[in-house]
C-alpha cells in the first residue's frame, strides 16, 4: 500500500486550482521509517507528503484544531478516519464543502515491528465512507465512494479474555491499568471526536495539587471519557497510540462497543451518514431485563 | 506541602474489613415525575423503607449522563440506584427509551472493570408504585450491605 506519488499529484493539482488553503497528510521523520501528520501550506511543499501502510494516525483530529477552521482542507482518510470524519459532518462541526477528502481504500497499516495492528485485523468498514476520490489498488475511483459491504464483525479476543476472568482478577488488572495512568489527557486530545471546549473530566485535572494524578481521578477520567464515547467511537485507537504509558485504551472503547453491537440492531458507529450513534435512537425492543 | 514522589508512588491500600455499624451509602438518582412522586408516595403512605437512600432528582432518567454513576461510586457511594419511569410512561415521551440504552452500557463497563454488578442498579418505578419503591431500596441496601463497603477507586483513599 504506497500511495505517495497519487497523494503528491493531488495535493500539487488542488492547490494549483486554488480549491483548499491546507492539505493534511503524512511526512515521514526520518527515524526507521515513522510518520507523523503534517500540515502543507502551498504546492511547493507537496514532495514531503507521503502514504505507506505505516501512516497509522488519524488526521481528522486536526480538523479541530485552530489551524484548519474555517479552512478549506484537503485531507487524506483512511477507512475509520472516515468514519470519524462522518461523525463530525452529521454532528455539525465541520463544513463537507470546505473538505477535499481523499479516501485511501484501506488494507491495514502496520506498527514499528510491521506487524497489522490489532483493528486493522478486526476492521469491519476498511473502504472510506466519505471520500471525493479513493486511491484503490486498481487506479482512482472518483465520486461517492460504492456502498460499503460490511465484513463480518470480530470480537476483541482482549476484552473476552478478560470477561471470562473472575471479577477480583478483573479488579487487579484494571487497578494497574488506572495506576500507570499519570493524566496526561493525551487520549482526549488526540481522539477526533472529543471537541467540546470544556471537558467534564477535567474538573480533577490540576497535578499540581495534591491527589489531583491518583488512581482514583484515573479512574473517573477514563471511564468517563469513554462512556462519554460510547456509541461514537470507530476504534482508530489514535488514543492508545498517543498514551505515552502504552495504556490498552482500547478495552474500555471494544467493551463498550461490543455491548452495543450485539443488544443495539448490530450499531457500528459513523458507517451510515446522518447517523448520531447509538445513544441518539432507542428501540422498543432494547434489552430491560437488568432492570428492576 | 508538596508530596514527593516516592509518597505518590507508595500509596497504601486501606484493609477491607467493614466497622460492624458500618452502613452503606446509596445514591438515588430519581425521576422527577414517575420515581420522585413514587418515594413521596411511600412516605405519605408511611411505608417504612431503609434510610441508606440519598435521593437526587432530576427532570428525567434521560438526564443521568453515565458520569453521575462514576462520579458517585469514586467519591461517596457504595452502591447507585437509578431509577425513572416505566417504559411508555416517560414524561418526555421517550425519554426513559435513551436512558436504558446508557444504562445497559454503563452496567456492562462498571462491571467489566471490576464492580460487582449489584454495586449500579435501574428500576421503573411510576407514581402509584409506593410500595414498589419500598421494596426496591430494602433489595438494593441489603444487595450492598452483603458486598461491604466499597473501596475501590475511592477518591479519599488516593489523596495526599
Amino acid at each position: 500500500m504506497d500511495y505517495t506519488n497519487q497523494i503528491r499529484e493531488i495535493a500539487t493539482k488542488l492547490f494549483a486550482e486554488g480549491k483548499i488553503d491546507v492539505f493534511v497528510g503524512y511526512r515521514t521523520t526520518g527515524f526507521d521509517g515513522n510518520q507523523v501528520p503534517v500540515l502543507i501550506n502551498g504546492p511547493g511543499e507537496a514532495d514531503r507528503l507521503v502514504f505507506t501502510d505505516q501512516s497509522v494516525f488519524n488526521l481528522v483530529n486536526y480538523l479541530k484544531h485552530e489551524h484548519t477552521r474555517r479552512k478549506r482542507v484537503g485531507l487524506v482518510v483512511k477507512g475509520c478516519d472516515s468514519r470519524s470524519l462522518n461523525l463530525l459532518l452529521t454532528e455539525g462541526q465541520v463544513k463537507r464543502e470546505n473538505l477535499y477528502v481523499v479516501g485511501i481504500a484501506c488494507e491495514g497499516v502496520v506498527d514499528e515491528k510491521g506487524e497489522k495492528l490489532q483493528n486493522c485485523t478486526e476492521c469491519v468498514v476498511p473502504d472510506p465512507v466519505v471520500a471525493d476520490v479513493v486511491l484503490t489498488p486498481a487506479g482512482i475511483r472518483a465520486g461517492t465512494p460504492a456502498p460499503a459491504v460490511p465484513k463480518p464483525y470480530n470480537v476483541n479476543p482482549d476484552v473476552e479474555k478478560l470477561l471470562a476472568l473472575p471479577l477480583a482478577e478483573r479488579t487487579e488488572y484494571f487497578e494497574e491499568i488506572f495506576e500507570s495512568c499519570i493524566r496526561c489527557n493525551a487520549c482526549r486530545h488526540s481522539c477526533p471526536l472529543c471537541y467540546c471546549a470544556k471537558c467534564c473530566i477535567d474538573q480533577e485535572t490540576a497535578t499540581l495539587y495534591h491527589g489531583a494524578n491518583t488512581t482514583s481521578s484515573a479512574f473517573h477520567a477514563l471511564v468517563t471519557w469513554s462512556l462519554h464515547l460510547a456509541g461514537r467511537c470507530v476504534d482508530c485507537r489514535n488514543c492508545e497510540k498517543a498514551c505515552p504509558r502504552g495504556l490498552p485504551l482500547h478495552l474500555l472503547h471494544k467493551q463498550n462497543e461490543q455491548v452495543i453491537y450485539r443488544n443495539f440492531q448490530e450499531h457500528l458507529a459513523g458507517v451510515v451518514e446522518g447517523d448520531r450513534g447509538a445513544f441518539y435512537k432507542y428501540s422498543l425492543r432494547d434489552p430491560d431485563d437488568f432492570i428492576m | 506541602m508538596e508530596a514527593t514522589t516516592d509518597q505518590l508512588v507508595s500509596i497504601e491500600k486501606p484493609a477491607i474489613t467493614a466497622p460492624p455499624d458500618w452502613e452503606p451509602v446509596i445514591i438515588g438518582i430519581l425521576c422527577n415525575w414517575c420515581s420522585y412522586a413514587g418515594s413521596d408516595l411511600t412516605g405519605t403512605s408511611r411505608l417504612q423503607y431503609p434510610p441508606n437512600i440519598r435521593i437526587i432528582r432530576v427532570p428525567c432518567s434521560s438526564r443521568v449522563d453515565p458520569w453521575f454513576l462514576v462520579k458517585s461510586l469514586q467519591t461517596t457511594a457504595d452502591g447507585v440506584l437509578v431509577s425513572g419511569c416505566h417504559p411508555g410512561d416517560c414524561h418526555y415521551i421517550s425519554g426513559n427509551y435513551y436512558a436504558r440504552r446508557r444504562f445497559l452500557v454503563t452496567k456492562n463497563l462498571l462491571n467489566f472493570l471490576g464492580f460487582h454488578e449489584d454495586r449500579v442498579q435501574f428500576s421503573w418505578v411510576s407514581a402509584a408504585e409506593g410500595p414498589k419503591f419500598a421494596k426496591v431500596v430494602a433489595k438494593v441496601t441489603e444487595d450492598v450491605k452483603k458486598l461491604g463497603p466499597l473501596h475501590l477507586y475511592k477518591k479519599e483513599n488516593f489523596s495526599k
